[in-house]
Formats: C-alpha cells, structure tokens, sequence
C-alpha cells in the first residue's frame, strides 16, 4: 500500500509550559479531503501550524511523502507543497488581489507556473479577476475568503489546509466555499480541513478526526461521524454542548 | 513676501534631510516595529566618512555616492544579521529598541574618539554657487538636497511598488507570520528593508557632509527630527515621510525667521505634539483599510 501524503505520528507541542497537543496521529491520504474538527481551543490550529513548520513539536514527527520534515522551515515546506490557508485569512489588505496572489507564488517553482496558476485561479474564482487591481481589504468576506485559497492555490500545492474557511460566512457563502474546495481537491489538491461547520465539513470529507483538549478522541469517515450519537448530539444541531 | 518666499525655500531644501531620514525610518519601522533611534547616527557616522574621504584623498561628496550607498548596503545587512535577527523574532519590541539605543551611543563614541569633538564641515570649491531666480537666492548644494530627497523617495517607492521584495516587504510590515506562511524568508525581508534604511541614512549622510557643520552628538538629534518629520508625514507612506521632512523644515525656517532663532525647537515640538494629539495618522497617512480581523 502507498504512504499517506501526510502523516502525522505521535505529536507533542507545547507553547512554552502550556501543553496544546498530545500524542497525535492522523493519516491523509493523496487526493482526499480529510477533515479536522472540534471544539475552540481543542488543538486545531496548533496541529495546522506545527505541520506548516511555525511551531516546533516536543516531540513526534511530520512525514510528508515518506519523508521527515523536521528539519525543514515553513518556506523549504511550502516548496514541498504543504501550503496553509490560514484562520481568519490574514490577506495583505492593502495590496491589491494580485499582488497577494503574486505573494503566494513566491518561491522559484511555484513563480515558474505563475501563468498557469493565475489562470487556474482565475477559473476557479472568477471574481478575483473582476477584483484583481483593488485592494484586497476592500473586497467583502466571501471573496477574501476566496483569495486567501487562491493565493494559496497560486503556490501550487500538493498538500492545502485549511483552517476555518466559513468562519464569519452566511450559510450560502459557506455552502459555495465548500464547494470551490471540492472542485479544488478535484483537481488534485490533498486538502486537510479545519471546521467550525461540522456538518458540511463531515458531508465532503473521506476522513474525519474528532479533537478534544489537545488529543484526538474520535476518527472515522465523514459518514460514521455524522451517524454517530455523541457526535451528533455534540456539535451537530445541539450548538454550546461539548464532546 | 520674496523673504517668505526665501525661507520657505530654504526650509523645503534643508528639510529633506529630515524627509530622507524619516523614510529611512518609516521603511524599518514597518518591518522591525521600532523606531530606529540611531538612524540620525548612522546619517552622521557617513557624513564622516564622506568628510573624511573628501579631506584625505580629495573625492567629492557627491561621487562619494557611489561608494556609500554600497557600504551602507552591506553594512546595514551585516548589523542586521548580528545585531537585530534574533531579537527581531521577539514579540517584546524594546530589546530592539535597546539594541539600537546602545548601537547609537557606541557609534558616536566611536566617532569621538576617532575624529575628536570639534564640530566638522566641508570646504567645497562650489559651495558659493548660487542660482538667483527674481532676487531668490538658492545655492546649488542645497538644491540637490531636494535632488536627494526625491530621488530617494521614488527609489524606495519603485522598489516597494515594482520588485518582488519591494512587496514582499510591504506584506511583512502587515503581517509578519502571514508572510512567512506564503514561503517567504520573512528574516530576509526585513535584513533587505534595514539595509535600505541604512543606504538612505549613506545618502543623507552626504547631503549632511555638504551643508551642515556636524559632530559626534548629532546624530540623536537627527534621529528626533526624522522622528517628528515622520509623525507629520504619516507611517507606511513614503512621500507622507519625505512630505513631513520638509514640512518640518519650513516650520523651522519660519519660525526662526518669524519670532527668532531660538524658538525652532519650540515650535518642532510642539507642533509634534499637537498632530500626535489630532492627526495621530499623520497628515499624508493612510487610515487602516478596514479593521484587521
């Protein structure tokens, strides 16, 4: 059987004496959709930015393609292909849409395909070539959510995360950035999700981990989650109760 | 009225020293989160060596250019890497701010013991010449003052606006993490935007060569000026910067020639206070686009 894209074994990471993650593993396999969810302050975003290289674990190992990247900083990892599309988008907002995109095919093998890429993007969020010479801090929610996953689709990546893409979003926003992440992933893009929306997360993802309070409690596919009691009765309608 | 006009000339010229200066400021700031105190000592520390140069081996200042920006290049990157990178990485901004306090004094001790305490200046052949334009009289070396000022500005402008550092640099002064997550080396972007700030201080350190008697304690004085010139002008905007500078100029020249030489400092401070009081943006800044999220 092939290796997963990435794999992730037995993480620990701390900030300072503050323990934020415990012994995680998860696996996301070439080409799918898996997906990460769990309450505030669970380790979400903690696990996203230690496989992106800003933080270091304790101990544990990234694995990307068979090979361990601990060694590697966050532009060596971006070169990889392991870009993330980072919670509350963080758009350089007063630079315009295209130079943000530019920004995200920095690196020399991502500026190769810039053409290319440009118009991938551009195809797949049509508005951000009607947008392209405005400042990205005047576009609205939906549309800066769009370009925080262009600029990270400019960088040509094999392996996106996500964090949080429908935070601040109306349902039928949300309901279209979903799907322009299922057209991604059709394309080829692995993507790992981090989701506040259980529900639309669990409904397109293949694979699913339940965290809680730094451990991962919980896994299965998007199916077994949604039919599963505690999870349904923890995040999926009933909003504030906790796992 | 041809006075007024004199001396609001006069202080356009001389203000872009400031203006150079607090370009230079503006452009460390927005990477490094402080204010550069020993910026006005770097500017002083290349007036000396231009003066040096120009008494030893006979260069003109202006040639110096050539050889001074490069220097101030490469030794902008080598302080950087030895002194700031680490502490760049800190979220407490003051050990920044300690760094280049302490690497001012040092630098204008150094400059004592090297070249003594008697204030210097050039004897240039040509510093007489004068243009007159309707009984306005304008000497060629503050002229180029100006000269340096706008050429500065617009370098910085086209290197911020036209190179792939340039924005990369402005993406780093909004969001440090975000830049480095797009794969940029964000240490890079910010040893690149201080050594600019370092060249501008080589280029107003001649231009402080030609027209200005100077010694080793008048860099931190510099540094206040480009810091008022700066408040003026506006953050994160690098006209607003070189505007302010020579705003401040024309306030000083006004000042001086209006109600007596020792009220310019009274009247710099003092209109300092008062835009960080109402127009804490500056009077050429931007307001931030939206709220950051």
């Amino acid at each position: 059987m092939a290796n997963p894209l990435l794999e992730v074994k037995d993480l620990n990471v701390a900030y300072g004496d503050v323990r934020a993650l415990w012994d995680i593993s998860l696996e996301v396999e070439e080409g799918s959709i898996v997906a990460l969810v769990g309450a505030n302050g669970a380790g979400k975003t903690t696990l996203l930015k230690t496989v992106a290289g800003l933080l270091r674990p304790l101990k544990g190992h990234v694995v990307f393609e068979g090979e361990d990247l601990a060694r590697l900083n966050t532009k060596q990892r971006v070169d990889k292909g392991i870009v993330m599309v980072p919670e509350g988008r963080r758009l350089f907002q007063t630079l315009t849409v295209l130079e943000n995109l530019r920004l995200g095919a920095y690196l020399p093998k991502a500026r190769a395909g810039y053409d290319e890429s440009l118009e991938r993007v551009f195809a797949l969020f049509p508005v951000l070539k009607e947008r392209m010479h405005g400042k990205a801090g005047l576009m609205s929610g939906g549309e800066q959510q769009m370009l925080a996953i262009g600029r990270a689709v400019m960088a040509q990546p094999r392996l996106v995360m996500i964090d949080e893409a429908s935070l601040g979003l109306s349902p039928i926003l949300t309901r279209h950035i979903f799907e322009l992440i299922v057209a991604l992933n059709g394309q080829g893009a692995t993507v790992l999700l981090v989701e506040q929306n259980i529900h639309m997360a669990l409904k397109i993802c293949s694979k699913a981990y339940v965290m809680k309070t730094g451990h991962i409690v919980l896994s299965g596919t998007g199916e077994e989650l949604l039919a599963d009691v505690d999870v349904r009765k923890a995040y999926v309608g009933e909003r504030g109760s906790r796992l | 009225m041809s006075s007024l006009i004199q001396v609001v000339i006069n202080g356009i010229l001389l203000g872009s020293m400031y203006g150079i200066a607090a370009v230079g400021l503006s452009l460390i700031f927005g990477t490094m989160r402080i204010i550069f105190i020993a910026q006005g000592t770097m500017i002083v520390l290349f007036a000396y060596l231009v003066y040096w140069s120009f008494e030893k081996a006979g260069i003109d200042p202006y040639l110096s250019l050539l050889w001074v920006v490069p220097l101030a290049l490469i030794l902008g990157l080598g302080l950087f890497y030895t002194l700031f990178r680490k502490a760049a990485a800190l979220e407490d901004r003051n050990v920044s701010l300690l760094l280049a306090v302490g690497l001012m004094y040092l630098i204008d001790n150094l400059i004592l013991k090297l070249w003594s305490a008697t204030p210097r200046g050039l004897n240039i052949t040509y510093s007489d010449a004068m243009i007159v334009v309707s009984g306005i009289r304008v000497s060629w070396l503050r002229l180029a003052l100006l000269g340096l000022g706008l050429g500065s500005a617009l370098a910085v402008y086209l290197f911020l606006k036209r190179t792939r550092v340039g924005t990369a640099v402005r993406a780093a002064s909004e969001d440090m993490e975000a830049t480095t997550i797009q794969g940029i080396n964000s240490v890079w972007v910010c040893a690149v935007s201080f050594a600019i700030g370092i060249a501008l201080a080589g280029v107003a350190g001649v231009g402080m060569a030609t027209v200005y008697s100077f010694d080793y304690q008048f860099g931190f004085i510099f540094a206040i000026k480009a810091l008022v010139a700066l408040a003026l002008g506006g953050i994160g905007n690098v006209f607003g910067a070189l505007a302010g500078g020579l705003l401040l100029g024309v306030i000083e020249n006004l000042a001086a020639y209006y109600v007596g030489i020792e009220w310019i400092e009274v009247a710099s401070y003092g209109i300092f206070m008062l835009v960080l009081i109402f127009l804490p943006q500056g009077l050429f800044g931007r307001r931030a686009l939206v709220k950051k999220v």
